[in-house]
């Protein structure tokens, strides 16, 4: 699969779900638990991020 | 100019003039790779702001935040949110539209997405009219216009992208072929860029 919109939109619905998530547990609980969990998805979000563009680079490139 | 056609015409046709070829990655297009390599600088952009936005938050440490007696419009900065989700949906919808050749379908895509972009525009620039409070107000007024703003500035360029786009849709550009609508490809990955980044100013600042 190459790197095209499609791959990105599904960056996007992750986004929204962890962005909803978020605030579902800000509204039900104080804001400083839901900046923690967000902290917590963000460093998840990045290092999974780059493991995947990492492993779409590798396939990209043994398709060459 | 001339001394170049009369050197060609003496036997040099062989000998490459001008400047090299430009490389082609066999991973990714040029023009893709450009827009993500924009899309890291404006992350880093972005990054300053949120940094500023909570080293005042934390360091200036009000009572409360938004400071007494500033209050922001949660509800509709979240069906604004929703709207400009939205679009990401649409311009994805016109992007497969015109790779299973679907024409109309991408017209249909492009149009939702413009409109939903504008309104979540108007929506936005009607909360600051009637915030009750300016960019003078504070440091909270000050970081409040100036990342929301530079969002907005995001949304208004995506916008033009869009139109661009969408005049050469409805002229008969673009093709099933992923090299026959980078012009809609690209403006599409810039959108859901300014998407994501709304989401995260949106948890940031309005329910954080």
């Amino acid at each position: 699969m190459k790197i095209n919109e499609a791959a990105v939109f599904k960056w996007v619905v992750i986004v929204g779900v962890a962005a909803a998530v978020v605030i579902a547990v800000t509204l039900l609980t104080r804001p400083l638990v839901g900046a923690l969990l967000g902290l917590a998805i963000v460093i998840a979000g990045c290092v999974y991020g780059y493991r995947w563009m990492e492993q779409k680079w590798r396939e990209l490139g043994a398709k060459k | 100019m001339e001394s170049a056609s009369v050197a060609v015409g003496h036997g040099h046709a062989d000998h490459h003039h001008g400047p090299p070829e430009a490389n082609q990655s066999s991973r990714i297009d040029r023009q893709t790779l450009g827009i993500l390599l924009f899309i890291v600088s404006e992350v880093m952009l972005f990054g300053a702001f949120f940094a500023s936005y909570f080293f005042l938050r934390v360091v200036v440490d009000p009572p409360s935040w938004p400071p007494h007696p500033y209050t922001l419009p949660v509800a509709v900065a979240g069906m604004n949110t929703a709207i400009l989700v939205s679009s990401s949906f649409t311009i994805h919808y016109a992007l497969e539209s015109i790779r299973r050749g679907n024409r109309a379908g991408m017209k249909l895509g492009l149009v939702a997405t413009w409109m939903l972009g504008a309104t979540f525009l108007f929506i936005q620039i009607n909360e600051y009219v009637h915030l009750g409070f300016s960019a003078r107000d504070l440091s909270f007024g000050s970081i409040f216009y100036s990342l929301t703003g530079l969002h907005g500035a995001h949304v208004f360029v995506g916008l033009m992208l869009l139109t661009f786009a969408t005049i050469r849709a409805f002229r008969g550009h673009f093709g099933p072929k992923a090299e026959d609508h980078l012009g809609v490809e690209v403006p599409g990955i810039y959108w859901h860029f300014v998407d994501v980044m709304w989401i995260i100013v949106y948890v940031t600042v309005y329910i954080l």
